[in-house]
């Protein structure tokens, strides 16, 4: 059984059809990418799954239940964690209690009432942040974090969520080319380390066909093509639609 | 600073925190012997009134939910005692009981509308539930003694005495600020500070915003009720003008004037509002322009109030000195 089924799903905003007929099939401990040109969809797609937006037609099954329409907070209880392709973090939070703060609710202990939060779960942090990367950043507040350091956050708030499935919206935006190694080599290492599934979106390349198992490519709203690297280099119809315009 | 951020400070459990918190509690307790009755009766005021801003501030600072209605809890406190006792000829133990319960099941019901609408919406709605509990204070005659309020609520003598009802409400007002500190602190609040920074994000992290605001909501209620509860004991009385807007206003600027990232930035806050309130009021009949123009100022000069610019110089001297 596919982790992750979305079937057919559809989404307009007023004329413009931003998501349809999609069917995106995620498998377990699959890391596949998901390209296309700024406006095909990619994102929505994204909202689409995570409960954000409610998708017009289709459904999304999650480990074969019917997820469609549940609510954002039902969905990543669920297993499904997020990153935002816009910076989304909890910016006059520490570091230290951006992702403490996810900890405590996948851990279902943010009921707690009386606990004394300052330093709870503080190994587990640390690792969290360590394993993104953060390591010796715990006290800095998130909002004063370089721009790549709360990109890389954000996969830290999301990871704590212990998540089955990892759904990241351009890990690399804005990233130097030395962070966008480093991301990648993260990206990999988290889908191998925890046996997770894990779908991004990406417009470098390099990354793309470097670490994806499948790449998918969305057009106008459509799922265009869904293969292996190698099938999609010789797509003759994705390399005149994207890829080509992609080379600078 | 350059972008704006500043640390959160004084929220956690150093030492220093304790220790500052320590002295603070024997200069209260030592008060009644340097002040005069006078002074003591405002001391007492201001200990209430720093319990209502502490309760607003935990929707306001921690939750980021800006209500405009406090007032209107407070007075459902106030009334509750005042009404148990002079109506019913309830003891004063049940009366007071009763307020924090009567205010955490109107905060509820009012909160269960509110926070369904976002941000303007929501300080509208809370601002409208709170003329419309004035309205019913102010018009149901036969139980709340209309415009009139209720002047003759049978306070035991204890409380003449105006040492003893500032020792008995530094305990309860004590008692109630302790709880509030545990709480906003506790996972819990951590999640309620989330929420604040990215409500959005928080849903994201498998959180029920809406659950967690009216938690908020019924908590800041509960102890809005006890502080408006207490007021009634303290003078005896209950007037409209509690559930009144400009009430709602005095709790929001003391918390603004004190700095709403700080737990004790309401606390702060109301000393600076009272004393200037006091001491301007002496000199000019115009004491509402003045005062307004220097809360202006204040606000202003130090964004992040009072207790929030003073934390920032320290810190920020403290690294400088590193
Ligand atoms: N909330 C919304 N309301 C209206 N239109 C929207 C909304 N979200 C997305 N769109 C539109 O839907 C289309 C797809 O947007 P989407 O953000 O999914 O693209 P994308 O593939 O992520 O692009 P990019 O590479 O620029 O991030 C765009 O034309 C966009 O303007
Ligand atoms: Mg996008």
């Amino acid at each position: 059984m596919m982790l992750l089924e979305a079937k057919g799903i559809s989404k307009s905003f007023g004329g413009l059809s931003a998501v349809s007929e999609v069917d995106l099939v995620i498998g377990k401990e699959e890391l596949v990418s998901i390209i296309g040109p700024n406006g095909a969809g990619k994102s929505t797609l994204f909202n689409l799954i995570t409960g954000h937006i409610r998708p017009d037609r289709g459904t999304v099954l999650y480990k074969g239940e019917d997820i469609t329409g549940r609510k954002p907070y039902d969905i990543s209880r669920m297993g499904v964690g997020r990153s935002f392709q816009k910076l989304n973090i909890f910016p006059r939070l520490t570091t230290f209690q951006n992702v403490q703060a996810s900890l405590f609710s996948a851990k279902k202990i943010n009921r707690n009432i009386f606990a004394d939060s300052c330093r709870m779960l503080g190994d587990e942090v640390e690792d969290i942040l360590e394993s993104v990367g953060l390591g010796g950043q715990s006290e800095t507040l998130g909002g004063l974090l370089a721009h790549g350091d709360q990109k890389r956050l954000e996969i830290g708030i999301a990871l704590a969520l212990n998540p089955e499935l990892l759904l990241l919206d351009e890990p690399t935006q804005g990233m130097s080319p030395g962070e966008t190694v480093e991301t990648t080599e993260l990206i990999r290492g988290l889908v191998r380390a925890r046996h997770i599934s894990l779908a991004f979106v990406e417009h470098d390349m390099s990354v793309v066909f470097g670490i994806s198992d499948r790449i998918n490519v969305l057009h106008q709203g459509m799922l265009i093509f869904s293969g292996k690297p190698e099938e999609v280099k010789a797509n003759e119809e994705v390399q005149r639609i994207y890829l080509g315009k992609s080379e600078k | 600073m350059a972008n704006g951020m500043n640390r959160i400070s004084w929220l956690g459990t150093s030492p220093r925190n304790a220790f500052m918190l320590a002295g603070l509690v024997a200069l209260l307790v030592l008060l009644p012997l340097f002040l005069g009755q006078s002074w003591l009766s405002i001391t007492t005021e201001m200990l209430i009134l720093a319990l209502a801003a502490s309760s607003l501030n935990i929707m306001l600072g921690y939750t980021g939910m800006v209500s405009f209605g406090p007032a209107g809890i407070y007075a459902v406190g106030a009334y509750t005692t005042g009404v148990f006792m002079e109506k019913l000829g309830i003891g004063i133990v049940p009366a007071v009981l009763a307020a924090p319960v009567m205010a955490g099941i109107i905060g509820f019901l009012v909160g269960w509308i509110c926070v369904r609408r976002s941000a303007v919406y929501f300080a509208l709605l809370t601002l409208a539930f709170s003329q419309i509990i004035w309205t019913v204070v102010f018009q149901w005659y036969s139980v709340t003694g209309g415009d009139d309020g209720l002047v003759s609520v049978p306070v035991p003598d204890f409380f003449f005495e105006i040492t003893n009802c500032y020792y008995f409400m530094l305990a309860v007002v004590s008692v109630c600020l302790f709880i509030i500190w545990k709480i906003v602190n506790s996972p819990f609040g951590m999640t309620l500070q989330a929420i604040r920074e990215n409500p959005n994000r928080v849903e994201f992290i498998g959180v029920n915003v809406k659950h967690y605001q009216l938690a908020s909501f019924v908590i800041s209620s509960v102890f809005l009720g006890i502080a408006g509860s207490m007021h009634c004991v303290f003078s005896g009385s209950a007037f409209p003008d509690y559930a009144y807007w400009v009430k709602s206003a005095d709790m929001l600027v003391i918390c603004l004037l004190g700095g709403i990232y700080n737990f004790f930035g309401p606390l702060v806050g109301t000393v600076v509002y009272t004393v200037l309130t006091k001491v301007i009021s002496e000199y000019t009949m115009h004491w509402h322009l003045v005062l307004g123009g220097i809360i202006v100022l204040i606000i202003l000069a130090m964004r992040k109030g009072v207790v929030g610019t003073l934390a920032n110089y320290w810190a920020n001297r403290k690294s400088a000195a590193a």
